[in-house]
Formats: structure tokens, C-alpha cells, sequence
């Protein structure tokens, strides 16, 4: 038997390690980010203040391009270059509102870590639990590579933030195009409710 | 015997196959999985498979058939108003009044008491072992936690993460749909399904069988009034949290709901 063919499945279990690195190297990515983003929480003294001290972090751990076409659905394709922009702009600031409005001055998450998943190449899958205000809450942060490893969706007790938006806009889509879900972007942004 | 190297390499290559797909093991993989990812060629709780066709299109959410929207859209608006003027005042007033400790230990008293509607409904749903995970965290929690006013389960790894368990949840795992999305007055998002579910529970709750037995008495309100209270309390925030930033807040409610109960379902 050719012995260098025993190489084979030593290249092999080499490169499962390999990847299994990156896996790890991820969470370890969204942990760093958590907690860059728990440490301005606590010194933060308004939630309008709390929301602009954290748009670099945010910037920087979320993909809101992805976050924004993948909310729009298939409805994205019919939008202008410039449509598409503004989208993502007007987006961009509801995340990080409604990110920001989930913080209590004096109260902070206690969170756990489990073991990461690949659902698909490209893909991780970070299942958490956090301790919240005497709240037990499952929260599964989903991540793509596409310019660098950024969340693309956070699922709260199984409900997908951008799956949320989707029937939202989705409505919106349908009643007037993409107009409409400027509109409506542009409706709720400038009258926070 | 002899084995042809081109052979033995794609042997090689299929066996090593999970290897180089998944990192994380099946076990992690089973317990990571989230609601979102269902939608990539999964079956929903209703049956209906929801398949991906690219990148876009996968998100599409659990729903719940809507026939009688204007009327739910009614019953939001009111019951929108309702939890401005009234609850919100009354649930601040118990939050300004009653310190944090004391709040999550009337919560866990509470929960702690609502032992037979997950008891029953882990029985119902054959599933054996998170029925007497359940008896194991309310022995625990009632000796070990003072009645349940701690929960000391948490501490227990096999107790720690036991899914909570209802009657709606139950219908669904027996393959009933939610039949139609309904607001009900006050308690707002539920389904035909879901509403039925909630009489049940409510029956199995031990809260509501002193109204039930002494109804009679001015004083058997307390106990339900209190549970009401602790509820409302938290139920409004995961109302607001629901509906906030949200472009119609009507449908963010409705999709929101549709994903929790399929979520439960598929537990």
C-alpha cells in the first residue's frame, strides 16, 4: 500500500481543525464585541446618548447591508442604487435604536456562550443564553462572512429580527414599492415611537 | 485483498466529510439551531415547508392565516391604549414600589406554583423526561428555594434549561394549526389554537383554583390579582420590545407571535 496516501486523511483532519479555529475564532470575535459593547452600556447616561456612543461599535460588528437587503426580501432587486443606500441608512439607525432601547441603566446581562455551529459554508451560528433582569432568554446571534465575519441577524426566543422586518416591509412592498418602504423607513425613524 | 488508491481516497474524502462541513458537533448543531434558520428548507410547526431560493428569500417568517385582521387591528388599537393609560401606570407603580429582588422572587413563587400545566403538558407531549425534569426543579425549588422565592434549579445543570410547556404548545406538537391569528381584549396576541391552550392552562394552574373553590370571597382575588400584576409587569415589556422601531406595529406583534409559537413547537 502507498504510505503517502496516509497523508490524506492527516491533511484532512488538519484542515477540519483548521476550520473548527476559525468557528471558535468567531465566537471568541463576537464575544470581544458583546462585551465592547456591555462596557459602554455602563457608562452610558441616556439611551439617545448610549444609541450614538454605540454606532462605531455596532458599524464595525454588523453587517447592515446584508441586514437591510435581507429584510426587504426580493422586493431589494427593484430598488435604485440610491433607494438602496437610503434603505440601509434609515435601517442602520432603527437597529441601533432599537438595539440601544434594550439596555436598563444598572442593569446588565449575565451571558452564556454555547458551543457554535456552521449551518452553512460562510455561516456561523452563536447560541447563547442571557440572564436579563431575572429573565431567562435564549438569543442566537447569526454571523456571515462576507467583508469580514459580521452578525447578520439576532433571534430572540426563535424571533428573527430581520425576519420581523421582512413581513413589515413586505406589506409596505406591496402597497407601494419601493417607495413605500422608504416611506415607511424614513415614517419611523424621524417619529420614534 | 487490494484496494484501488482512487477508491480508498474517495473513501477516505466521504468519511472525513462531516469533518470538513461541520466544526461544531451534531449535538451543538441540534441545540444551536434557531428559528431562523428553519426557514432554509425546513418544515414549519403547521406543516407547510418553507424552502430557500437564494439569499433573499429565506427569511421568510412563521405565520399564522390573518382572515380576521380589521378586527384584531381594532382590538390592538385598543388594547394599545389600554396599556398606556392603565397598565403601563400600574405596572410602573409595582416596579417603583416593590425593589428588583423581590419582583423576580414573587416571579419564581409564581412559576414555581405553575408546576402542573408544564407537568401535564410534558405528559400529554410524551415527553417523559421533561416531565420529571419539571418534578425535580419544583421539589428543588420549593424545599431548597423557601416555596420557589429562589431557584436554585439554575444551579443544576439537569434542571437548568428545561423548556417551559403549554397547552397550545401541546395542540401543536399533535399537529393542530393555529386555525386564525386572534388579539384577545387585554390579553392581546393568541390564535384559536393558542386561546383554547390558555383555558386549559388556566384550569391547571393552582393560582386560579382558590378563586375557582372559594370564588365566593372578596379575598381569593389577591392571589390572582398578584400574578396578574407580575405578569402584566413583564409581559409589557416584552410588548414594547416587540413593537419598538417597528414600521407597522400591528404586524410586528402578529409576526413576532407567529415566530415564538413555532419556536416553542419545534422544542
Amino acid at each position: 500500500m502507498n504510505f503517502r496516501l496516509l497523508l490524506i486523511p492527516a491533511l484532512l483532519l488538519l484542515l477540519g481543525g483548521t476550520l473548527c479555529a476559525s468557528t471558535a475564532e468567531v465566537e471568541k470575535r463576537l464575544q470581544t464585541a458583546v462585551n465592547e459593547v456591555l462596557a459602554i452600556a455602563e457608562k452610558s447616561s441616556s439611551p439617545s446618548a448610549l444609541a450614538e456612543s454605540l454606532r462605531p461599535v455596532l458599524q464595525k460588528s454588523l453587517s447592515f447591508s446584508a441586514m437591510t437587503r435581507r429584510a426587504v426580501g426580493p422586493g431589494w432587486r427593484q430598488f435604485t442604487d440610491d433607494q438602496q443606500k437610503k434603505a440601509t441608512q434609515f435601517f442602520t439607525t432603527l437597529i441601533i435604536r432599537s438595539y440601544s432601547s434594550k439596555f436598563t441603566p444598572g442593569e446588565y446581562p449575565a451571558i452564556t456562550y454555547k458551543a457554535a455551529s456552521t449551518p452553512a459554508p460562510g455561516r456561523v451560528e452563536v447560541p447563547t443564553t442571557v440572564l436579563y433582569q431575572g429573565s431567562r432568554y435564549n438569543v442566537t446571534y447569526r454571523l456571515e462572512e462576507s467583508e469580514d465575519w459580521r452578525v447578520t441577524d439576532v433571534v430572540i426566543e426563535g424571533v428573527s429580527l430581520i425576519a420581523n422586518y421582512r413581513t413589515q416591509f413586505d406589506a409596505a412592498f406591496k402597497s407601494g414599492g419601493s417607495e413605500s418602504v422608504i416611506n415607511a423607513l424614513s415614517q419611523s425613524v424621524t417619529n420614534p415611537k | 485483498m487490494k484496494i484501488h488508491p482512487s477508491i480508498l481516497i474517495l473513501l477516505l474524502f466521504v468519511a472525513s466529510g462531516p469533518w470538513l462541513t461541520s466544526c461544531a458537533s451534531s449535538a451543538s448543531r441540534k441545540q444551536a439551531a434557531p428559528a431562523s434558520s428553519r426557514s432554509v428548507g425546513e418544515k414549519k410547526s403547521d406543516g407547510k415547508s418553507v424552502k430557500a431560493t437564494d439569499d433573499l428569500d429565506e427569511y421568510t417568517a412563521a405565520s399564522i392565516p390573518d382572515p380576521l385582521q380589521p378586527l384584531n387591528r381594532v382590538t390592538f388599537w385598543i388594547n394599545d391604549g389600554l396599556y398606556t393609560v392603565l397598565l403601563r401606570p400600574i405596572s410602573k407603580g409595582y416596579e417603583f414600589v416593590v425593589p428588583e429582588p423581590v419582583r423576580t422572587g414573587v416571579h419564581n413563587v409564581f412559576e414555581n406554583v405553575r408546576f402542573p400545566v408544564r407537568l401535564v403538558n410534558n405528559t400529554l407531549q410524551g415527553n417523559f423526561k421533561r416531565a420529571g425534569q419539571e418534578t425535580g426543579k419544583f421539589l428543588v425549588n420549593t424545599v431548597v428555594g423557601v416555596g420557589g422565592f429562589g431557584r436554585p434549579s439554575d444551579h443544576i445543570p439537569a434542571l437548568a434549561d428545561v423548556p417551559d410547556a403549554d397547552m397550545g404548545q401541546t395542540f401543536a406538537k399533535w399537529g393542530i394549526p393555529h386555525g386564525a391569528y386572534l388579539v384577545l381584549p387585554v390579553l392581546g396576541p393568541s390564535s384559536l389554537r393558542d386561546t383554547v391552550g390558555m383555558a386549559g392552562d388556566y384550569g391547571l394552574n393552582p393560582v386560579n383554583w382558590v378563586t375557582i373553590v372559594y370564588g365566593g370571597y372578596t379575598w381569593t382575588i389577591a392571589i390572582p390579582s398578584a400574578n396578574s400584576l407580575r405578569t402584566t409587569h413583564r409581559q409589557l415589556g416584552v410588548y414594547d420590545a416587540a413593537i419598538k422601531s417597528a414600521l407597522d406595529r400591528y404586524l410586528a406583534m402578529r409576526t413576532a407571535y407567529a415566530q415564538y409559537r413555532a419556536e416553542a413547537a419545534s422544542r
